[in-house]
């Protein structure tokens, strides 16, 4: 993955398919201190159980990855060697030798979770968010494969969800408190404005400057992933929930160029048709009156 | 989700977690894989018997004889025998199951999960309706009573002909669940998918069927050979599609079918026992006209169908296993380096 090169596409770079007053987070990696003060005001005020007390071994990281019951992750990444095994020698101004980043749902433009759902639990609200409305899931969990960067999880019951409700879920982006006025806990208990929340417009004009003003400072890497040329690629038009990183995205665990699961429907529709056809001119050549 | 299961992962070959970091995020999947159990392969694996005795006892008896009668029955009666567990199956692997008919309150053209539970209630009421067809025509109803003549007067062929659609629907739209998805292994072979659960469906189908029809011993020699050379010509296509699977998986995706316990399920279960013995033993019989003695048709059949089943669990599990691995979905979404991307 050291291979991976991110480059801007003219014209491309910081333009979302977002709807018009769609509200959205944009996490700034280089801003983030790994405090997990998100992680805590995502837990308390969603009312979310802990998670198993236990060591990973992941660096500072023994949350380890989002999940029913863990709706912002910190992700700790030690920047030890780069790409050629080198120990690096000079040290970054803004953020020493640490990649920290709050993962989170990105609530896409086009949401392969919603558009799996087969019972409409999952829907788009008036704040252009992506929630599951839990009197409505019948835990399927068709969504969770179909999420192309593993956020949404049933709560099973096992391990560290402890609930056990074994419906889908996660991020709501406050639901509750949006309707109030409030911004997202993550978003407001945030110490360094790492988690910006807004409209998806004015947030996208920010990380844009913001990025600019990070190369000027010899950030060169840096670059906007949830835009239509990195993360929401592939027919998913932008991610609502973006973010600012320094490294390529699969430093981070995410994917650089993910497409909307829903795209093969089509295609794998008619092949499978094309198929049938073949197969039932086959069958009658077999089975017909000779 | 739990980490204790990473932790073995990680430990598996002796990498430490700075070896992981290397590559990836400390070897966490980067998507969720599906949480489905037991049910969803074994439904798989009837559904698609179900849909194709369907279609073959349908086929059958639109454009076959007289002969081909015991063929009709025999489907008729199994496509409904094999569906029945079907829905019980798919509500149990529900977390909730008492809320199943939340998936009928809305009908999503994009969802393939919503579209093949319509596609299964409507081939439910074909499947039923043919059977009861066969139990009136068997006289199960009694000669002469209301049901059995109301059934009898039924435009039987109408309905096995346009009971194909759902019928084929039903033998194939797994596979296209399975390709929309973000999982490396099943939607790489997004193409290949349906096609091969269709195949796999049809062979499991005839060799049921020849083992009902042999077993019974009430249809001609002729009839259990067209069926036989049918089986072969599919089992054949059923090959060269897994073949193309594994082609088109390329290395790191495909690992997961060539490594291990399932590696092996793959290659003594699926290539060898379901596909490889069954068509050495049929095709002489099917194409140069030697007889077979009973034993080994049944026998051949009897390893088509545990071939069939290793395979659905071997699709599936093996899916499973792409999802955990951060390197076959790194290798799915990775940036091209000339910069120009899928938009």
């Amino acid at each position: 993955m050291s291979t991976t090169v991110i480059r801007d596409q003219p014209g491309r770079t910081g333009t979302t398919g977002a709807r018009p007053g769609a509200v959205g987070f944009l996490t700034d990696t280089t801003l983030c201190i790994g405090c997990k003060a998100c992680e805590v005001a995502c837990k308390q005020w969603n009312q979310l159980p802990m998670d198993e007390f236990g060591f990973t071994g992941y660096s500072y990281d023994n949350t380890g990855d989002l999940s029913a019951t863990t709706w912002r992750h910190v992700a700790f990444i030690e920047r030890i060697s780069d790409s050629e095994g080198r120990r690096p020698t000079t040290m970054r101004a803004f953020q020493s030798n640490w990649l920290m980043m709050s993962d989170v749902c990105k609530h896409c433009v086009n949401a392969g979770c919603m558009e799996a759902c087969p019972t409409g639990a999952i829907i788009r609200t008036e704040f252009d968010t992506v929630v599951v409305q839990q009197d409505v899931c019948n835990g399927c969990g068709y969504c969770v494969p179909a999420c192309p960067f593993g956020v949404i999880a049933l709560d099973l019951g096992d391990g560290r969800a402890r609930v056990g409700d074994h419906k889908a879920h996660k991020c709501t982006l406050c639901y509750d408190r949006l309707r109030d006025g409030l911004e997202p806990a993550c978003a407001k208990a945030c110490p360094t404005d790492s988690i910006q929340f807004g409209l998806v417009e004015d947030l996208m004009d920010r990380a844009k400057q913001r990025v600019a003003d990070l190369r000027a400072q010899g950030v060169e890497e840096a670059h906007i992933y949830g835009d239509r040329a990195v993360g929401g690629t592939g027919g998913i038009e932008g991610l609502n929930a973006f973010f600012i990183l320094t490294a390529p995205p699969e430093v981070y665990n995410l994917p650089a160029q993910p497409e909307l699961p829903q795209r093969k429907t089509i295609p794998a529709s008619v092949s499978t048709a094309l198929a049938a056809v073949a197969f039932a001119v086959g069958a009658i050549l077999s089975l017909r009156r000779k | 989700m739990a980490y204790e299961r990473r932790w073995e992962t990680r430990r598996r070959g002796g990498r430490s977690a700075g070896d992981e970091a290397r590559e990836s995020y400390y070897g966490v999947p980067v998507i969720h894989r599906a949480p489905w159990r037991w049910e969803i392969p074994t439904y798989f694996f009837l559904g698609g018997i179900a849909g194709a005795s369907y279609v073959i006892a349908g086929i059958a008896h639109v454009f076959g004889g007289d002969e081909e009668r015991p063929v009709v029955r025999a489907g008729r009666y199994l496509s409904l025998a094999a569906l029945i567990p079907s829905p019980i199956l798919l509500i149990l692997d529900l977390g909730r199951p008492e809320r199943f008919h939340h998936m009928l309150r809305v009908f999503k053209v994009r969802s393939p999960m919503s579209v093949g539970t319509w596609g299964l209630v409507v081939f439910g009421a074909f499947s039923t309706l043919s059977a009861l067809i066969q139990a009136a025509e068997d006289g199960l109803f009694g000669r002469g009573t209301l049901v059995a003549r109301l059934l009898l007067r039924l435009p039987s062929r109408a309905i096995a002909f346009l009971g194909q659609f759902p019928a084929f629907f039903v033998s194939g739209y797994t596979g296209v669940l399975l390709a929309a998805t973000a999982v490396p292994l099943w939607t790489r072979n997004y193409l290949l998918m349906g096609p091969l659960f269709l195949a796999s469906a049809l062979s499991n189908a005839l060799a049921a069927i020849t083992l009902i029809l042999t077993v019974a011993g009430r249809t001609s020699h002729r009839s259990l050979r067209r069926l036989e050379r049918f089986e072969t010509v599919v089992m054949g296509v059923e090959a060269l599609l897994l073949a193309a699977l594994r082609l088109n998986s390329g290395k790191t995706i495909a690992r997961p079918m060539h490594e291990g316990r399932l590696g092996r399920i793959y290659r003594v279960g699926v290539l060898g026992t379901g596909l490889g013995l069954p068509l050495l033993v049929q095709a002489p019989g099917a194409w140069l006209g030697r007889r077979l003695p009973r034993g080994v048709t049944v026998l051949a059949a009897l390893l088509t169908l545990i071939g069939g089943a290793l395979f659905r669990y071997l699709i599936v599990t093996a899916g499973h296993r792409s999802a955990d691995d951060p390197q076959a979905t790194f290798e799915l979404t990775r940036a091209r380096e000339n910069g120009s991307r899928r938009s």
